[in-house]
């Protein structure tokens, strides 16, 4: 098959697909330009109508007939049933209508089964397509629409594309959505900034410089630009470069939450697969209960406990963050990950238990293989994707947590740069900082969908389905 | 080999079996938390009040050991509990003097043979009932009390009565599938028990009524069956405890706390220690640690509540109009809460009571902004699968409107795992609450509600580590008796989750 031949029958499904048939029209808009022309002059010959008349006289009389009373019983019992009381010339109507109905798509059928075909407007521009010498010098100008369908053919790729956008989409969204939250805040940062006892010259002034005073959708516009150029300008309060110093508190944050993730998974992985191999028994009480504890205890409070054990009694730890020392960083992670470990147990454990019920794990007992076996070689592996979907999604909360841990611990990252922040309240940094974590986090969730796509055969064949 | 095997899946089978182990392995644990509090290291002392309650905790423990054992023996040999053991437990029911909710709850349940929901309301319901007295009982140390304490105490005294009565009928005369007519009569009176926060007398009522009347038998099973699968999971109706001593507690605080001492300043007494006047100790302030953290459970209460309503019901319906139109509207509505789902609860929070200032209804709209999308997911997959089904064709063949079809015949269908759901994240609307309130973004610094109140404990913690450690406590207490109310839920609505 050639490029063009493909392409054509890419097009004449695309065209019949419902649900693209909007976009499919757009995008090949200046293609119609040409063919619409072309479809105009050459009036495509077509014996459609010709061979339809000619066919008629396959059905003999008595199959027409035949047809004919077997739509009239029907309509009469729907009559009878129904109690309509119609006279007897509107149900010969209706049967008659009927049965030539279903003459004519017999007909159809026979004729597509000849390979003749009706000429409609969307078949002669897929045979345009089919044609090389047409398809080479469109391509210029047809181009979207040639990728378009060439990509949706490949659904891998497809779904690679439809997940980029989406999240595109997502982070422009959350990006206005925070800005106007912020905008329509009727706190004035100027005030705040400048004191009770500024002038009104004083706070049209600073308006002026921070573009306060401009409409809402110039300040939106420059705040997406900002954003997206990494250029945020300055904040209100010490005028300190924003994209830098969200830049240099990122990295802690980010260290806290992987060592904090690393640990949960490294302490709930086990303690989940244990309960759910031994349901209901001591162990299973124990960690499951210790789990919804982990889940139900505040952090901020967990930290000062382990301020208070920890660092004032025992004096193992110091209780706030300094960069040289890495020992101030084991109580922010352990605090950060009992949470995540405990979700991570409980949904390890209910994974589990659904997997170790399917038929392929009591075949691989009949085979005769041992519980470590079944375990590391069969069950874990599709219990792991519910798994790894939750860790995505709580790596999310975890960097919304750590504004809390943050602060308990004194760590200057990025949840608490947010808070400190909020008080003004200093409109750019706390945009960047809040769409930077957003961003992160979409981005881990869009590659967490991706790789599921590539290693879940069951994904992938439901892909195709659909395309 | 096989009678072993048969002896061990009685013993999993016997409720009370289990119940035993579950209640000494509690007690014996609480024992030993008296135990290692009962020696102050700093101080070289011996805590004598500690001592006694380790003493009566350990007693407890070896008795229901006892007691174990004897279910053991009787439900090998005889295959069920003999009445001899059920006499056993009433000593156990003295237990409640010492505050002790595993062991007198074990003894309800052990010495009556008909355990119905019913009794398990009933004397749930006194249990906490008599928990609420206890604690409002110390209120007589102070130097006054409110003018209303004595008529209210006197009220729950009486109310404490009438439950304990409607256990001895609930036990005489209900069964699974009814109850006398005449039960109508208590059943109305005990509906008035909402008013003092008692959810375990008023479900109490409402089943009476439901099983006195038994109009529609069908509904009485359901019923039936759901309140018992809750009733027998251990976890779930303590976690049910909880959270009614908490809510029937800052019920009633208000005709028996003075809230003067929980937010007057009284220089005289700053930073006591726990006494009997100050159960808990007071704080920088001279404020009553006590008063503040059974006040603080109001606005605790009020905020998980309203953050988790709120969010459900906006986000309920945008979900029940994506999943049962679908197409466009649902890619619209999805798509947008999509963005929302992208920032964290949390920071959302933080945005927008940067943009609004911090107070309680911002709060609780910060909140709920950010629970929506969680509501809707849930909402739409559950719509989506119902809105398949034939009783909604049947609607629509009958001509119903897409409303109506959505309002009367889907989501009362489909409110299951929405409740299981909103259960399951109140606990997490309560500690948003008091974190916000702890980084001052929440409550208004000068009421008393728990993340305020660690906020200043944050501060004394080298010297008076007691201002923080007590509301953590109760936070963590109520968080988890929701979650594990959560979980029994759940299990009891839709078994395939579990």
């Amino acid at each position: 098959m050639t490029i063009p031949e493909f392409m054509k029958s890419l097009y004449l499904k695309a065209s019949i697909h419902r649900k693209s048939y909007w976009l499919v029209i757009v995008l090949s808009l200046p293609l119609h330009l040409i063919s619409w022309v072309l479809y105009r002059v050459q009036k495509p010959e077509t014996n459609y109508i010709e061979k339809l008349n000619q066919e008629t006289s396959l059905f003999s009389e008595q199959q027409r007939h035949y047809w004919f009373e077997d739509f009239y019983r029907q309509e009469k019992a729907k009559d009878q049933a129904f109690q309509l009381h119609q006279s007897e010339d509107t149900l010969r109507k209706t049967a008659q209508r009927l049965a030539v109905q279903h003459e004519r798509e017999e007909l159809r059928k026979k004729l597509e089964k000849q390979g003749v075909v009706p000429q409609t407007y969307s078949r002669f521009t897929g045979d345009l397509i089919g044609k090389p010498s047409f398809f080479w010098m469109t391509l210029i100008f047809a181009f979207l629409l040639y990728s378009f369908l060439a990509g949706r053919s490949q659904s891998f790729a497809w779904f690679v594309l439809g997940r980029l956008v989406q999240t595109l989409f997502v982070i422009v969204g959350v990006a206005a959505f925070v800005f106007t939250i912020l905008y329509i805040s009727p706190l004035d940062p100027a005030q705040n900034i400048l004191g009770v006892e500024s002038t009104p010259e004083q706070v049209a002034n600073f308006n002026r410089i921070y573009g306060l005073d401009q409409p809402y959708l110039v300040q939106l516009w420059n705040s997406l630009q900002g954003l997206f150029t990494f250029d945020l300008g300055t904040s209100f309060a010490g005028k300190e470069n924003i994209t830098a110093s969200i830049a240099s508190k990122f990295p802690v944050t980010l260290i806290i939450a992987l060592f904090s993730l690393l640990m949960a998974i490294i302490i709930a992985l086990p303690a989940g697969i244990i309960s759910a191999l031994r349901p209901n028994s001591y162990w299973d009480y124990t960690f499951m209960i210790v789990a919804l504890i982990g889940l139900s205890i505040p952090s901020f409070w967990q930290g000062l406990l382990f301020i208070l054990g920890f660092s004032i009694h025992l004096q193992w730890f110091p209780a706030t963050y300094s960069t040289s020392n890495w020992l101030s960083l084991v109580l922010p992670i352990a605090v950060l990950g009992t949470s995540i470990a405990a979700s991570i147990a409980r949904m390890t454990r209910s994974s589990m238990l659904e997997v170790i019920h399917e038929d392929y794990i009591v075949t691989a007992k009949a085979k005769g293989l041992t519980e470590r076996q079944i375990v590391s070689k069969h069950a874990l592996k599709n219990a792991m994707i519910p798994i790894i979907t939750v860790i995505g999604l709580l790596f999310g909360g975890m960097l919304g947590g750590a504004a809390i841990t943050e602060k308990v611990f004194n760590i200057s990252g990025i949840g608490s740069y947010i808070v400190d922040k909020q008080f003004i309240p200093d409109i750019p940094a706390l945009l960047g900082g809040v769409v930077y974590i957003a961003i992160a986090i979409s981005l881990v969730n869009l590659v967490i969908d991706i790789l599921y796509a590539f290693y879940d055969p069951r994904i992938r064949s439901t892909m195709k389905k659909k395309g | 080999m096989k009678q072993i095997t048969n002896d061990a899946l009685r013993l999993k089978l016997s409720q009370e079996y289990r119940n035993a182990h579950f209640t000494w392995i509690f007690t014996a644990l609480f024992a030993l938390l008296f135990l290692v509090y009962s020696f102050d290291f700093s101080t070289q002392q011996v805590r004598l009040p500690v001592v006694i309650f380790f003493v009566i905790y350990a007693v407890t423990a070896l008795y229901v050991v006892f007691l174990t054992k004897r279910i053991r023996n009787d439900v090998i040999r005889k295959g069920e509990v003999q009445k001899r053991t059920r006499l056993l437990a009433y000593p156990l029911l003295l237990t409640i003097g010492a505050g002790n909710i595993f062991a007198s709850g074990f003894a309800f349940a052990l010495v009556s043979r008909n355990q119905t929901p019913e009794y398990t309301f009933a004397s749930y319901a006194l249990l906490t009932q008599l928990f609420v007295i206890g604690v409002s009982a110390f209120n007589l140390f102070k130097p006054y009390v409110v003018d209303t304490f004595l008529l209210a105490m006197g009220l729950l005294l009486v109310a404490a009565l009438l439950y304990a009565v409607m256990i001895v009928l609930t036990a005489r005369f209900v069964t699974a599938e009814s109850a006398p007519k005449w039960m109508l009569i208590p059943g109305i009176i005990l509906l008035f028990s909402l008013f003092i926060g008692n959810f375990f007398g008023f479900l109490l009522g409402y089943s009476l009524i439901k099983k006195a009347r038994s109009k529609n038998p069908s509904s009485v099973e359901k019923w039936h069956t759901m309140w018992l699968k809750i009733t027998r999971n251990t976890m779930a109706i303590f976690g049910m405890f909880f959270i009614t001593f908490i809510f029937s507690l800052s019920v009633v605080s208000e005709w028996i706390f003075d809230y003067d001492f929980a937010t007057q300043n009284n220089y005289s007494a700053i930073l006591q220690n726990p006494s009997l006047e100050y159960p808990l100790g007071t704080d920088d302030f001279g404020r009553d640690l006590f008063s503040r953290i059974v006040f603080g459970a109001q606005i605790s209460l009020i905020v998980g509540f309203a953050s988790t309503v709120l969010p459900a019901l906006v986000g309920g319906t945008l979900g029940a109009i994506s999943g049962y139109f679908g197409r466009t509207t649902d890619s619209v509505i999805m798509r947008l809460l999509d963005i929302l789902y992208a920032i964290p609860g949390i920071l959302l929070a933080i945005a927008i009571i940067a943009a609004f200032g911090a107070n309680t209804v911002n709060l609780i709209i910060a909140l709920s902004v950010g629970a929506i999308p969680t509501y809707a997911r849930t909402m739409r997959a559950t719509v989506m699968q119902l809105s398949n089904f034939e009783f909604v064709e049947a609607a629509r063949a009958l001509g119903a409107s897409d409303a109506s079809i959505i309002f009367k015949q889907i989501v009362p269908n489909s409110l299951a795992p929405m409740i299981v759901k909103a259960t399951l994240t109140i606990g997490g609307a309560v500690i948003a609450t008091s974190s916000l309130s702890f980084l001052g973004l929440g409550i208004e610094p000068h009421i008393p509600e728990w993340g305020n109140i660690l906020k200043v404990g944050s501060t004394y913690l080298e010297t008076h580590s007691y201002v923080a450690i007590f509301p953590g406590i109760c936070i963590m207490l109520l968080v988890l008796s929701f979650n594990f109310f959560g979980d029994g839920l759940r299990d009891a609505l839709d078994p395939k989750t579990n």
